[in-house]
């Protein structure tokens, strides 16, 4: 990481804090397990992606739906599944709890060079059959990752094997397309089976 | 208190004709590979038995060209994954490799098997051999 890279960094995590403060004293509902809900949510940026299916998207996909955002790569044999695995168990609890309307679980690769659409499509499809797949060129990539704050960069180590640090964040758009709250990692179920109904019902 | 179990664990285990040997594996899980992919990963606790450290330097499988010891950290909010070169466990200490955390990495598989056997050594010695079998699939 740059030295510009660096200071971006800490002046995005600070205004992040701040901002996360503000948060929770403001607008979050107080029993809120783990959420930090942004005092002013804040509309994603423009980018020019394409979905599993090879389908072009932009970020007027994410409207008329919740959407729980996680950035990881399918090369990820640990956290990455482990994370989806989570979102998944805890939208199949918000269904079983009657929960309307679900959110969509949505994975943005940090590794657009080796996640395919196909490669896309084979691994969401584990995950359920509603969700959404997104890979694209590294410059489209970055428009939506830096613009919503999250950092991620590729380790050395031959093709097969490379790791891509990636910051453990799931973001929860609503439905006017907007980053609407932060999920920290380590993740749990529980913190967003409590959560996201709240914020849903507060919004 | 903890000195006397501790007392007669250790009579309990010199009453029992079988020593117990140093390196003893538990609550192995072993990943179904992802669609599409060609990696698993393995979680599994380590319990050291001996009063020695032991470590471990390489992981072999008869089922995968290559096995790594890696750890995922989460640090100031990002996720990293780095190899560990020396896995150490302490005289009667047990290391846990857990989803998030110490991990093995399962490469390149050799074979369509479900059955995983897992090499643990020190160098060339030969510590520990594991069979294992994936985890069943969930969805």
């Amino acid at each position: 990481m740059g030295p510009k890279n660096v200071l971006f960094a800490v002046v995005l995590a600070a205004a992040l804090a701040l901002g996360v403060i503000v948060a929770t004293r403001v607008q979050s509902p107080a029993e809120l397990h783990s959420a930090f809900v942004l005092p002013t949510p804040t509309p994603l940026p423009e980018f020019a992606l394409v979905d599993q299916r090879g389908q072009g998207i932009t970020r007027e996909a994410f409207r008329d739906h919740w959407s729980l955002v996680f950035f990881g790569f399918t090369h990820c044999p640990d956290i990455c599944p482990t994370t989806l695995q989570i979102l998944s168990a805890a939208r199949k609890t918000l269904a079983d709890n009657g929960q309307q309307p679900l959110p969509k679980i949505v994975l943005v690769s940090v590794d657009p060079e080796r996640d395919t659409p196909e490669l896309m499509a084979q691994y969401m499809a584990y995950f359920g059959d509603d969700n959404l797949g997104i890979t694209g060129t590294l410059d489209e990539v970055k428009k939506l990752t830096t613009g919503l704050g999250i950092y991620f960069a590729k380790q050395p180590g031959n093709e097969e094997s490379y790791a891509v640090d990636h910051s453990a964040a799931v973001l929860l758009v609503n439905p006017d397309a907007e980053f609407h709250a932060l999920f920290g990692g380590s993740h749990q179920i529980e913190s967003f089976v409590k959560d996201v109904p709240l914020i849903m019902d507060a919004f | 208190m903890i000195r006397l179990v501790v007392l007669l664990v250790a009579l309990l285990a010199a009453c029992t004709s079988e020593p117990q040997p140093p390196l003893v594996v538990s609550d192995v899980v072993v990943t179904r590979p992802m669609p599409g992919m060609k990696m698993s990963a393995a979680y599994l606790s380590l319990a050291n038995n001996s009063n020695e450290v032991i470590r471990i330097t390489r992981v072999a499988s008869a089922q995968y060209e290559s096995v790594q010891l890696h750890e995922t950290t989460i640090e100031d909010g990002v996720a990293r994954m780095r190899a560990i070169p020396v896995l150490e466990i302490a005289a009667g200490e047990t290391v846990t490799l857990q989803r998030g955390g110490k991990h093995l990495m399962l490469m390149r598989p050799t074979s369509a098997s479900d059955t995983v056997t897992l090499q643990f050594l020190d160098g060339d010695d030969l510590l520990l051999t594991v069979d294992a079998t994936f985890e069943p699939r969930t969805n």
